[in-house]
């Protein structure tokens, strides 16, 4: 049994102050020298991931599963694919990570599991199977139909018939993976089992994929139904009352006001992705101007004080355009996917790096953009040192390539052969093994890496960014975002420069008159703020973090 | 004495007034009690654990014993009993005995000594999980190592804040002397037994890496990029330092300005392969840590470094580091010489007590937990010796600016230095 106060002190709002980072498990160090990465590759990395100061590492499902769906097709939700190691394995990664002082999250898929699943094996024997109705059968394959189809790309219904059941089943994602029926105590049931044997295991917690649609109701579009949140406030409830201390994170790629609905009363889920402010910081870098972020921000309501939102600028899915209108849709395409093969769904299947056209500049100013806003960042694996991306490969593969270690053969990231790798390293002059990877980066002191651990470290020195009050100014210069964050005694002023030309800006900072700014990375001080506007200069792509401190002395 | 603790005033004023709160350049917020334990009613004794928060909204935990004279009988009584009381197990069955008396100045804990026959040591700082000085000294004990002084009992908390070890009892190590005091005191006596320490410390490495079956200290093989993951750290820390040296303190003249070949000679020694093993070890071991008496050297306060976290401390690192704090330690016991007592050291006393302690050590430890061969064992010491140099330095600066030539030294004499080939 593991006693999670061994390893962190009680602390329920743990999770508000972290920083995440996500990891294709498969992608990141291959530790047996098969070619794809696992559990035993992970562990010996470590150190490194403590070293950049990661907090919570979140893994991409890794039970057992055919993979069409990357493991979000999951065949057993008891064991580890095989690819990945041992139930053993795992528990020598937690608490190895334990021991780092990193908190360990996974991936949980509950809406559905891959039709290899025993359960759906058993569910469409026969229609009097006890499991039968673990899933959702019609017979009526227009039943339901102002639900949406997500992947759009290669689904054309959300029935699929099935020839042994003899009836329609249900799916909201790929046609292989029938979603559950949470209308079934017993599907609710075997679900919060899962959840026990994971937390037992050690795990700190879970992403919960693809949570609005665990029910489905006639003459709804299916998504977010009151069903759902009450099934989440059981589960919980369960967490709360058997594992203290963990976390839930939701994954519900919604507009913010249906999104906050997952926090219920702060007794839902810890945490959601707030998915909309990811594009508007795209569009705001490329048209030089603050008001799409201003305009999200002011969309989002307020939430419940221990719940928290997960940030992130990339993930291991497409940059997703589900939330934002047709227009700026068709501006994200022409400005970021120039190249058709780039789109994937309602996104673009691209790295951070190629995004933003691998200007150290904009990488750096999107990454301070992130940090200053309210909520956790959620960092993606290789985007700390600017790795690309691979458009050839399929779906999103592309963004899913061996982590970059070294530029020796594989980029360090297996000994196996090359014809064995699960994928092909990048070897492009631009973003290859060779160029970009994480042994030249560590020895070069101004390195995107090295800037990143010092930023990162900043960050965590100061509680306000996870806990503060977060408050946006609008000064008369449309190109420059600027922010307040409070908390206790800790006044920090973020201010960034979203043009590519030098800005001058003034704040009205007449609430801190007499308070003195100083820079927080070079702790340079700056002229005390007075009764009148504040005048600061930003370079091209500029930021300038400040705390504002009490001053006694005359300037 | 100094125990039980006799709170006076508000709780808040008098816990930030002690000599073993950590934080006090900060500014406190709040003090709350988070538990409360009796102990005893007659003579009272209570167990609290303390949370003092901080401004910036972070916080530090610390154990209080408030009570009535006596109460350290019943705390004596309680781990003779292996009593659990509330949320606290005494561990032990050795009741101690005899007069009470308080250890001296010790900064970050509070000790007392029974009949000078034990000694207790109580963690005023707790931190969530097992203390390192407990299990270090437990490892030790069970494996028959002789320089150090045996485990005879312990206590421990476990509730809904965390589990945390409070306090750990040992033998009393009689007529000894500190290994710091006695350096200065005489120096030539210290330096003829410098290479025995040199071969105990070897040895206490070697048990240490010794019980591969037991996970807390099973010798683990470095990553790949732990050598380049502690450069760059160092390197951050060597910037941080350089940017912000004042122009004007004296005894900076030989490194101002040198920021940069202070780091291009990091780079440099760091083109070593990686090698060696990693294993649990002192972690903040100096001549300060040792007391020498007629038995021979003893070692103490396996806690590691106060100011890092009990995980961090617990790590798992290269022996060499243990080794780097001795032989920094030697470099100020030479300086203190002449800083404390107005008496230069004998010369060559410095290199003579490196020389010493070195080769008996490099003698005695298990090879398989160095890199191969002497140069890279040479570098990776020195990289260690200029992390502690650099964190000397800062530390000087911050609080003894008259000690600042003793760091400004050490990094001026890896500046000269040949890199090992």
């Amino acid at each position: 049994m593991n006693h999670p106060g061994q390893w962190f002190e009680s602390d329920p709002l743990w999770f508000k102050t972290a920083v995440f980072y996500e990891i294709h498990l498969r992608g990141f160090f291959d530790g047996t020298g098969d070619g794809h990465g696992d559990f035993r590759g992970l562990t010996e990395k470590l150190d490194y991931l403590q070293w950049l100061g990661v907090d919570v590492i979140w893994l991409l499902p890794m039970y057992p599963s055919p993979m069409r769906d990357g493991g979000y097709d999951i065949a057993d939700f008891y064991g580890v694919h095989p690819d990945y190691g041992t139930i053993e394995d795992v528990r020598t990664f937690i608490d190895a990570a334990h021991e780092r002082g990193m908190r360990v999250i996974t991936d949980l898929v509950m809406n559905h599991t891959s039709n290899d699943h025993a359960w759906f094996q058993e569910a469409r024997s026969s229609p009097d199977d006890p499991k039968r109705d673990w899933y959702v059968w019609s017979d009526d394959p227009t039943r339901y139909d102002e639900a949406r189809i997500i992947f759009i790309d290669s689904e054309t219904s959300n029935w699929t018939w099935d020839e042994q059941a003899g009836a329609y089943y249900w799916h909201r994602f790929f046609h292989h993976q029938p979603d559950l029926n949470y209308d079934n105590p017993e599907v609710q049931q075997a679900m919060l089992d899962v959840l026990r044997f994971w937390l037992d295991l050690g795990l700190d917690g879970f992403r919960l994929d693809a949570v609005p649609y665990l029910f489905e109701r006639d003459d709804t579009n299916c998504e977010n139904l009151e069903e759902t949140h009450v099934f989440l406030k059981k589960v919980r409830k369960t967490v709360d009352d058997e594992y203290p201390d963990r976390v839930l994170l939701a994954e519900a790629n919604q507009w913010p006001a249906d999104v906050v609905e997952y926090f219920g009363e702060g007794d839902e889920c810890h945490m959601a992705f707030h998915f909309p402010v990811m594009p508007r910081m795209f569009m705001a870098v490329r048209r030089e101007e603050a008001a799409p972020i201003l305009e999200i921000l002011t969309q989002t309501p307020h939430i419940p004080s221990n719940c928290q939102w997960g940030l992130f600028l990339r993930n291991h899915d497409e940059l997703t355009l589900e939330m934002v209108t047709d227009e700026e849709r068709d501006y994200m395409y022409s400005e970021y996917a120039k190249d058709p093969r780039m789109k994937l769904n309602l996104g673009i299947r691209r790295r951070l790096a190629p995004l933003l056209d691998n200007g150290r500049d904009e990488i750096e100013l999107m990454t301070a953009i992130l940090f200053s806003l309210p909520g956790s960042p959620v960092l993606y694996y290789g985007d700390e040192i600017a790795m690309g991306d691979n458009v050839y490969l399929g779906d999103r593969d592309g963004v899913r390539t061996p982590m970059q270690w070294t530029g020796d053969r594989n980029g360090g990231f297996s000994r196996a052969d090359f014809a064995q790798l699960y994928a092909p390293p990048l070897m492009d002059p631009v973003y290859g093994f060779q160029a970009v990877n994480v042994e030249a980066q560590l020895r070069t002191p101004s390195s995107l890496l090295r800037w990143l651990r010092r930023f990162i470290a900043l960050r965590k020195e100061h509680p306000v960014f996870g806990l503060g009050s977060f408050e946006v100014l609008t000064p008369a210069n449309p190109k420059i975002f600027a922010c307040i964050r409070t908390y206790e005694d800790d006044v920090v002023l973020c201010v960034h420069n979203l043009a590519r030309s030098a800005q001058a800006v003034e704040l009205d900072l007449s609430w801190y008159n007499g308070r003195r700014p100083v820079e927080m990375f070079g702790r340079s001080r700056f002229p005390k703020i007075g009764e009148l506007a504040y005048l600061l200069t930003l370079a091209p792509r500029g930021f300038f973090w400040f705390r504002l401190e009490e001053d006694d002395e005359s300037a | 004495m100094s125990l039980p603790d006799r709170i006076e005033g508000p709780l808040g004023e008098w816990v930030t007034q002690q000599r073993w709160f950590a934080s006090k350049a900060r500014e406190v917020a709040s003090v709350n009690v988070l538990e409360r334990v009796e102990l005893s009613a007659q003579p009272a004794l209570e167990l609290e654990l303390v949370e003092a928060r901080f401004q910036a909204g972070t916080h530090e935990l610390y154990q209080l014993l408030p009570g009535e004279d006596g109460g350290l009988r019943v705390l004596a009584r309680l781990l003779g009993e292996e009593a659990q009381v509330g949320g606290v197990t005494f561990h032990g069955g050795l009741e101690p005995t005899g007069d009470i008396r308080a250890m001296g100045a010790e900064q970050s804990n509070s000790s007392v000594v029974f009949g000078e026959q034990q000694v207790l040591k109580v963690f005023r700082r707790v931190e969530p999980g097992i203390n390192p000085e407990l299990e270090m000294v437990r490892f030790l004990s069970a494996r028959g190592f002789r320089n150090v002084a045996a485990l005879t009992g312990w206590y421990e908390y476990s509730g809904g804040i965390m589990q945390a070890t409070l306090g750990i009892m040992q033998a009393f190590v009689a007529d000894s002397r500190d290994g710091w005091q006695l350096a200065l005191d005489d120096p030539l006596g210290v330096l003829a037994r410098l290479p025995e320490l040199g071969a105990a410390t070897g040895e206490m490495h070697s048990v240490l890496a010794s019980d591969p079956t037991d996970p807390a200290f099973s010798p683990e093989e470095p990553s790949v990029e732990a050598l380049s993951l502690l450069t760059a750290t160092i390197d951050e820390q060597i910037e941080q330092v350089f940017l912000d040296l004042p122009r004007h303190t004296p005894g900076l003249d030989p490194i101002i300005g040198r920021g940069e070949e202070v780091r291009d000679r990091l780079q440099s020694m760091s083109h070593v392969g990686v090698g060696g093993r990693l294993i649990r070890h002192h972690g903040d071991y100096h001549l300060g840590q040792t007391m020498l008496s007629d038995a021979g050297w003893t070692m103490l306060d396996f806690e590691g470094e106060p100011a890092r976290s009990l995980l961090e401390r617990r790590r798992k690192r290269s022996p060499l580091r243990d080794v780097a704090g001795m032989l920094r330690s030697f470099a100020y016991a030479a300086s203190a010489s002449e800083l404390l007592r107005g008496v230069p050291a004998p010369a060559g006393w410095e290199e003579q007590a490196r020389q010493g302690f070195l080769d008996a050590y490099l003698e005695t430890v298990d090879q398989s937990l160095l890199p191969a061969g002497r140069p890279a064992t040479d570098k990776l010491l020195a990289i260690f010796e200029l992390e502690k140099a650099v964190y000397e330095l800062r530390y000087e600066l911050n609080n003894r600016p008259d000690w600042v030539p003793i760091p400004v030294a050490g990094i001026a004499r890896l500046l000269q230095e040949e890199v090992p080939t």
